[in-house]
C-alpha cells in the first residue's frame, strides 16, 4: 500500500509538440461516467501523457524541471483512489457464477466476449500510471495462480475506498497503512487454520478436485457445460500428472475446431494435430501404428557454397540431381528400413511426425512404401507425443531402433474447409492429452477455451496446495469476523483502524456476489455475519440470498490464489 | 514452387507492407482482366510464390498473402482483423451460448481510421475521380480474401505507442504471456504447407520498442529452421530521424539504433537498412513530390523499391532454351543473399538503390546515376573494386514508347557499365517487362514530368503539381542492391556511438544498457561484431582476402 499512499506529487513533463492535447486532471475524479463504457480498443483513462507518480519536495522538483506540473497532495492521493475505484467498476459485474458477460466491441466492429477478468484487463488500454499498476498485479496474479484477477482488483479497489474514508476523516495514510499490514499478517495465519487440508496420496480425491472444478468453470460457463467440462478438466490433469513431479498444465494441448456445438467438446486420450499429411495419397486412416517421433530434416537443402551444375544430356542431367539428393534419401531409407522391420508379418501401420520438413520426393518415397508422415509439427507436440505414445524422439537417423517407437491404436485424419486435424487416438498409457474444444463460432471456442484454462489452474493448484478454501464468501466472511473481534483488540491505537479497514475490505467479494445476483448487499451481508457470529461457517446462497454450507455445495476455492489475493492487497 | 513468407513487425513496417501488398494485388488483377496490358499476362512471373491459394466453401479460389503482421493492438484501426476489406458485415453473435447470465455491451467507438486508411480518404477527397470508369473495372476483379492474414495483435502492455519507442521497453514483450510461443506456431502455419521454402522476408521497423521483439523471433526462428535464410529490411518512418532536444534523448537513441542494428544482424543473413532521414530532398524523389512528414508517402517509395527487388524471387527459373522475352535473371533467396553477402568479402549489410521512375535515355550513364540510395548514411562516390551488386529493371520504356524486351535492356545495362568509371566487382541483372502497376489507394506522389506510364515527359503538364494513381497507371523501376564500401559511415556512427555510450569508461549510457538487459560482456561482444563488420569492408581488407 505504500506505494499508492506516498506518490503525492505528481508531475507531468509537457511534451513539446503537442501541447493542445494536455488534459486536465479533474477529469480522472469523473470515474463512474467514464469507466461505464469502457471500451475495449480505445484510450480509456487517457491522460494523453502518463503522469509519473513522483515522491519528492515540489521546490527541488520545479528547479529541476521547470515544466513539471504538481498536484498537491490530497488531489494526488484521490486521483490514485479514483483510478482503483474505475477499475474495480469495470471488473464488478465479471465475479461469481451470477456474473455478467461482457460483449466488447471494438472500434472497427469486432466482437469479443469475456467473463475472464484476465482477458478484459488486457484488452482495455489502460493509461493511469495506479490503474496500470493494479493492473499488472492483478495480471501477475493470473500468471502466478491461474485465476483471482477479478478478485485482486476488487480487493485493492475496495480498500482503497474504505482507506479514503478514513483519510479524508483526517487520518494520516502511514497509520493506515500500518493497520493494513497487521491485517494482512494475520488474515494469512487465519487463512492458514481455515483452509480445509486435502491428502493427495497416489490417489488424489477426485470428488474434491471435481468440485474445485466445478466452482471455477461455473463462473465461466453455463451449468450444463460447466458440468461436463469438469468431468473433462480432471481426468486431464490427472492423466498427465506423473507422482512427485510438479504438474505440466502445457502436456494437455487445447485444440480447437470450428465444428458442431459447444456440448461436443470432448477429451482426447492422445493427441489432436492441427495439420495433416501433405501427399495425397497417403492413407487417412491407420490402425496399430508404430508412431516415430523424430526431428530430422528430410528435406533437400542447397548447399552453402555457389555450385553451377553442368550436364551435356539428360542421363547426366538425371545423375546429378540423383547424386544432389542422395544424403536426404538415404535417411529416408533408413526410416522405411526400419518400418519393414517392425511392420514385416503383421498388419500394423508406420506414422513419421517430423518436426523438420519433408519434401514432395521424400514424401513420395515415404508413401510408397505406405508410410504415413506429418512435417513440421509443433516443438511442443514432439513432448508431448512421447509422452501420450510412448517411444523418444529422435534426432538421427542413426540413432533409429525399434525401442524409440511409440503406439497408438488409431491414427485418422479429419478434414473440416481448408484446416485438417490428424488425430492419434487409442494409446496405451497416456501421459498427455488433448482437450478438444468444438463450437459452431469463435466466440463460443474463446469463451470455453478461457474457462478451461481456468479449470486446469484450479485443478492443479488444488493438487500441489494441498488443501481447498470454502467457497461462496465464506472465508472472506470469517476472516472479517476474526479480524473485527479478535485481531482488532490487540492493536494499539489509531492502527485499528486500518485493521477495521482491511477488515471490510474482505466483504467485497461477498457483496459483489450479491449485487450481481441481484440481492439486497446489506441484507445478506447481515444474514452472513449473524451466522458467523453464532459459530456457522457459511457462504452466499447466490439462488436465494440465504446462507448456506459451502461444503455441503461443494463450492472450494484455491487455496494459493486466496493466499495471493491478500498478499497483493499490500 | 519455392515460397517465401513474409513477416511485418511494427507501425512503419506495416506502412510498407501495406502498400508492398497494394501492389502484389494490383499485379494479380491485372493480370486476370482480360482487357488488361499484355504485358502483364506474363506467365514467367509466379506470384504464387508469396501468396497461398486456397478455396472457400462456396468453391471460390481465394488468394492469402503469406504474411504475418505484428502490431499494436487497434493499429488496424477500422480494418477488422477477421472480416474482409470489403465489407461482409460484422456478424455479431446473436446469443451468447457458453453463459446463460447476464450479457453487458461495451461498445467503443466506432474507431478512428487507421493513419493508412486516413491518408487514403484524404487523398481521394483531395483528387476527384475524374477517370472513373477505369477505377471501378480495376478494383472489381480481384478480391483477396483478408480473412486469413496473420495478424497478431500486441495486447496487455498498457502503454502509450509513443512510449514504445527504444529498445529497453519491448525487451521482454516476446517472452512475455507466452506472446512468443503464439507467435511462432503462426509462422509454423505457412512453413508446414511450403514444400519448399526459399525463404523468410522480414520487414522490421526498428526504430522503437518493436524491435526487440523482432530480435528475440528472428533468434527462434534461426534456431527453427536453420538452414532458411532470412532477408530483412530494417525499415525506418520519418519520425523517428526527428532531431531531438535534449543530450539524453540523443543518446538514448543513438544506443538504440546501435543496439537494435547489432542484435537484428545477427539472426539475419542479410539485413538491408532503409528509410531516409528526408526523402523529398534525396536525389531518389527527382520525379517525386513527397511530403517527408507523411509516412504514407514515403512507405509508398519504399514499397515500390521492395517490390522490385522481391521480383526476382517470383521470376521461374528457366532452362537454358527457353525465351527469354519476359523476364530473366531469376535467383532465389538464398542465391541472392549467397551472392551479395557470401563472397569473398562477407559483408551482410546491402544498400538499397532505386529509380523511380526510371527514366530510359540514349544517355547510358544516367541509367546507372538515376540509382539513389534508400539507405541511410551512405557515402557517395566510393571507389570499391570488390563491390558486387544485383540489379532489377523492370517495365523500362524506350525512346520511341514502347516496351524495351529484356534482351535490349540486358545489352543497355551491361553497356552502361562498360563504359562507366567505377565498376563493380560482380553485377546480376533480373530485368522483366512488366512494369511496376499503380493501384488505386495510392498517393499522389508523381511530379508533373510524369507520363501515363512512366515515361518522362519533355515538358510537365499543367495544372497539378502532384498526380496520383488516377493519372499514372505503371511506371518503369530499376532497383539495385549493392554491398559495397559505402555503407561504412553507416556501421562507423553505429560502432562509434556504442563505444562512446555504452562501453567506455563513465559513459552515460551503461546504467541505462543495464536496464535494457546488457551487460558490459554482452556490449563489447557487440562492439566486436560491430568493428568486424567494419573490418571486412574496411580498406585493409583487400590484403587478407587476397591472402586466401
Amino acid at each position: 500500500m505504500y506505494c499508492y499512499f506516498f506518490h503525492l506529487f505528481i508531475y507531468r513533463k509537457k511534451v513539446r509538440e503537442s501541447p493542445k492535447t494536455l488534459p486536465s486532471i479533474s477529469f480522472l475524479l469523473c470515474s463512474k461516467q467514464s469507466f461505464e463504457f469502457f471500451p475495449p480498443d480505445s484510450v480509456t483513462c487517457s491522460l494523453g501523457h502518463t503522469p509519473r507518480a513522483f515522491n519528492g519536495p515540489t521546490m527541488s522538483l520545479r528547479v529541476l524541471n521547470p515544466n513539471a506540473e504538481v498536484l498537491n497532495k490530497s488531489a494526488a492521493l484521490h486521483m490514485n483512489i479514483n483510478a482503483a475505484k474505475g477499475l474495480q467498476d469495470v471488473l464488478k459485474t465479471n465475479l461469481g457464477p451470477k456474473g455478467t458477460i461482457k460483449m466488447l466491441v471494438g472500434g472497427a466492429g469486432d466482437i469479443k466476449l469475456t467473463k475472464d477478468g484476465n482477458t478484459l484487463l488486457k484488452e482495455m488500454q489502460i493509461q493511469n500510471p495506479t490503474a496500470i499498476m493494479i493492473a499488472r498485479t492483478a495480471v501477475a496474479q493470473d500468471d502466478i495462480s491461474g485465476d483471482g484477477t477479478t478478485s485482486t482488483v476488487l480487493f485493492i479497489g475496495e480498500l482503497m475506498k474504505q482507506s479514503e474514508r478514513y483519510i479524508d476523516e483526517g487520518m494520516h495514510p502511514r497509520v493506515l497503512v500500518d493497520g493494513f499490514e497487521i491485517a494482512k499478517r494475520a488474515t494469512l495465519q487465519f487463512l492458514e487454520k481455515f483452509k480445509t487440508p486435502v491428502v493427495m496420496g497416489s490417489e488424489p480425491d477426485k470428488e474434491i478436485l471435481k468440485m474445485v472444478a466445478r466452482t471455477t468453470l461455473r463462473t465461466k460457463l453455463y451449468e450444463g457445460l460447466a458440468d461436463q467440462l469438469t468431468d473433462i478438466v480432471v481426468n486431464a490433469v490427472l492423466c498427465v500428472r506423473k507422482p512427485d513431479e510438479p504438474i505440466d498444465l502445457f502436456m494437455v494441448e487445447i485444440m480447437h475446431m470450428r465444428h458442431k456445438f459447444d456440448v461436443d467438446t470432448r477429451l482426447v486420450e492422445g493427441l489432436v494435430l492441427d495439420h495433416g499429411s501433405r501427399h495425397p495419397d497417403m492413407k487417412r486412416r491407420a490402425e496399430n501404428c508404430y508412431i516415430l517421433t523424430c526431428n530430422i530434416s528430410l528435406e533437400y537443402e542447397k548447399s552453402e557454397i555457389n555450385a553451377g551444375f553442368f550436364y551435356s544430356n539428360a542421363e547426366q542431367r538425371e545423375a546429378m540431381v540423383a547424386a544432389e539428393r542422395r544424403s536426404v534419401d538415404e535417411r529416408v531409407k533408413k526410416i522405411i528400413e526400419l518400418k519393414n522391420k517392425v511392420c514385416a508379418g503383421n498388419d500394423s501401420n508406420f506414422v513419421v511426425i517430423n518436426q523438420k520438413g519433408i519434401d514432395p520426393p521424400s514424401l513420395h518415397l515415404l508413401q510408397q512404401a505406405g508410410i504415413v508422415a506429418l512435417r513440421r509439427a509443433k516443438r511442443r507436440n514432439m513432448e508431448r507425443l512421447v509422452l501420450a505414445c510412448g517411444g523418444e524422439a529422435v534426432n538421427s537417423v542413426d540413432d533409429l531402433t525399434p525401442d524409440c517407437l511409440g503406439w497408438a491404436g488409431l491414427v485418422y485424419e479429419h478434414v473440416l474447409g481448408e484446416d485438417k486435424y490428424t488425430f492419434v487416438e487409442n494409446v496405451r498409457h497416456p501421459h498427455s492429452c488433448t482437450i478438444l474444444i468444438k463450437g459452431p463460432n469463435d466466440h463460443t471456442i474463446a469463451q470455453i477455451k478461457d474457462a478451461v484454462r481456468d479449470g486446469l489452474r484450479a485443478v492443479k493448484n488444488t493438487i500441489e496446495d494441498e488443501a481447498v478454501i470454502l467457497g461462496a464468501g465464506a472465508f472472506e466472511v470469517a476472516a472479517r469476523q476474526h479480524l473485527i473481534n479478535e485481531v482488532k483488540k490487540t492493536v494499539q491505537g489509531r492502527a485499528q483502524l486500518g485493521v477495521e479497514a482491511f477488515a471490510d475490505a474482505l466483504l467485497v467479494v461477498p457483496k459483489t456476489l450479491a449485487e450481481n445476483s441481484g440481492l439486497d448487499t446489506q441484507d445478506v451481508i447481515i444474514g452472513l455475519t449473524g451466522e458467523h457470529d453464532r459459530g456457522n461457517i457459511v457462504g452466499l446462497n447466490q439462488q436465494t440470498g440465504e446462507p448456506m454450507d459451502p461444503q455441503m455445495e461443494g463450492i472450494f476455492d484455491n487455496y494459493s490464489v486466496k493466499r495471493q489475493i491478500i498478499n497483493s492487497g499490500k | 514452387m519455392r515460397e517465401i513468407v513474409t513477416v511485418q513487425v511494427g507501425s512503419f513496417a506495416n506502412f510498407i507492407g501495406s502498400h508492398f501488398w497494394n501492389f502484389q494485388d494490383e499485379m494479380l488483377g491485372l493480370a486476370a482482366d482480360p482487357y488488361g496490358d499484355p504485358v502483364f499476362k506474363t506467365q514467367s512471373l509466379n506470384m504464387d510464390v508469396i501468396y497461398r491459394t486456397g478455396e472457400t466453401h462456396q468453391g471460390t479460389t481465394t488468394y492469402t498473402p503469406r504474411l504475418l503482421s505484428i502490431d499494436f493492438q487497434g493499429s488496424l484501426g477500422s480494418v477488422s482483423s477477421k472480416g474482409t476489406l470489403y465489407g461482409e458485415g460484422s456478424n455479431e453473435p446473436s446469443e451468447v451460448v457458453t453463459w446463460a447470465g447476464h450479457v453487458s455491451t461495451h461498445a467503443s467507438e466506432p474507431q478512428k481510421k487507421n493513419l493508412f486508411l486516413q491518408s487514403l480518404y484524404q487523398e481521394e477527397q483531395d483528387a476527384p475521380l475524374t477517370n472513373g470508369i477505369n477505377g471501378e473495372a480495376k478494383d472489381s476483379q480481384h478480391e483477396i480474401q483478408d480473412t486469413d492474414i496473420s495478424l497478431y495483435e500486441v495486447n496487455g502492455l498498457w502503454m502509450d505507442a509513443k512510449q514504445f519507442d527504444n529498445y529497453g521497453i519491448g525487451r521482454d514483450v516476446f517472452m512475455e504471456n507466452l506472446r512468443g510461443e503464439e507467435i511462432c506456431d503462426k509462422l509454423r502455419f505457412f512453413v508446414e504447407e511450403c514444400d519448399h521454402i526459399q525463404g523468410f522476408q522480414f520487414i522490421v521497423d526498428d526504430s522503437g520498442g518493436f524491435c526487440p521483439l523482432a530480435a528475440d523471433f528472428l533468434e527462434s526462428v534461426s534456431d527453427e529452421y536453420t538452414n532458411t535464410p532470412v532477408l530483412l529490411y530494417a525499415v525506418r518512418g520519418p519520425s523517428s530521424h526527428m532531431s531531438l532536444s535534449s543530450r539524453k534523448q540523443t543518446v538514448v537513441r543513438d544506443l538504440h539504433d546501435a543496439v537494435s542494428f547489432s542484435r537484428l544482424s545477427s539472426f539475419c543473413k542479410m539485413i538491408v537498412p532503409v528509410g531516409l532521414p528526408s526523402l523529398s530532398r534525396s536525389k531518389t524523389s527527382t520525379f517525386l513530390n513527397i511530403e517527408d512528414e507523411n509516412p504514407y508517402h514515403c512507405s509508398a517509395v519504399y514499397a515500390a523499391a521492395l517490390h522490385s527487388t522481391s521480383l526476382p524471387f517470383c521470376m521461374e527459373p528457366l532452362g537454358p532454351t527457353a525465351d527469354l522475352s519476359d523476364v530473366s535473371g531469376a535467383v532465389d533467396v538464398n542465391g541472392f543473399v549467397q551472392m551479395l553477402a557470401g563472397q569473398s568479402r562477407q559483408n551482410m549489410v546491402a544498400i538499397l538503390d532505386v529509380a523511380m521512375p526510371s527514366p530510359w535515355k540514349q544517355d547510358k550513364q544516367s541509367l546507372l546515376r538515376n540509382l539513389q540510395p534508400l539507405t541511410p548514411e551512405v557515402a557517395e562516390d566510393v571507389d570499391d573494386l570488390q563491390a558486387v551488386e544485383s540489379m532489377i529493371v523492370h517495365g523500362a520504356i524506350g525512346s520511341g514508347g514502347h516496351r524495351l524486351s529484356v534482351s535490349e535492356v540486358k545489352n543497355a545495362i551491361h553497356g552502361a557499365y562498360e563504359c562507366a568509371t567505377t565498376r563493380p566487382m560482380f553485377c546480376h541483372l533480373s530485368a522483366a517487362r512488366c512494369p511496376l502497376p499503380i493501384p488505386l489507394p495510392f498517393p499522389s506522389i508523381f511530379g508533373n514530368l510524369v507520363g501515363q506510364h512512366g515515361e518522362l515527359l519533355g515538358s510537365p503538364i499543367l495544372g497539378s503539381s502532384s498526380r496520383g494513381s488516377l493519372d499514372v497507371h505503371s511506371i518503369p523501376m530499376a532497383a539495385r542492391m549493392r554491398s559495397s564500401r559505402a555503407i561504412m559511415p553507416f556501421l562507423e556512427n553505429r560502432l562509434a556511438n556504442l563505444h562512446k555510450f555504452g562501453i567506455e569508461r563513465g559513459c552515460p549510457g551503461t546504467e541505462l544498457l543495464r536496464s535494457w538487459g546488457f551487460g558490459k560482456d554482452e556490449l563489447e561482444d557487440m562492439g566486436e561484431t560491430l568493428s568486424k563488420m567494419v573490418r571486412t569492408i574496411g580498406p585493409h581488407s583487400d590484403i587478407s582476402s587476397d591472402s586466401d
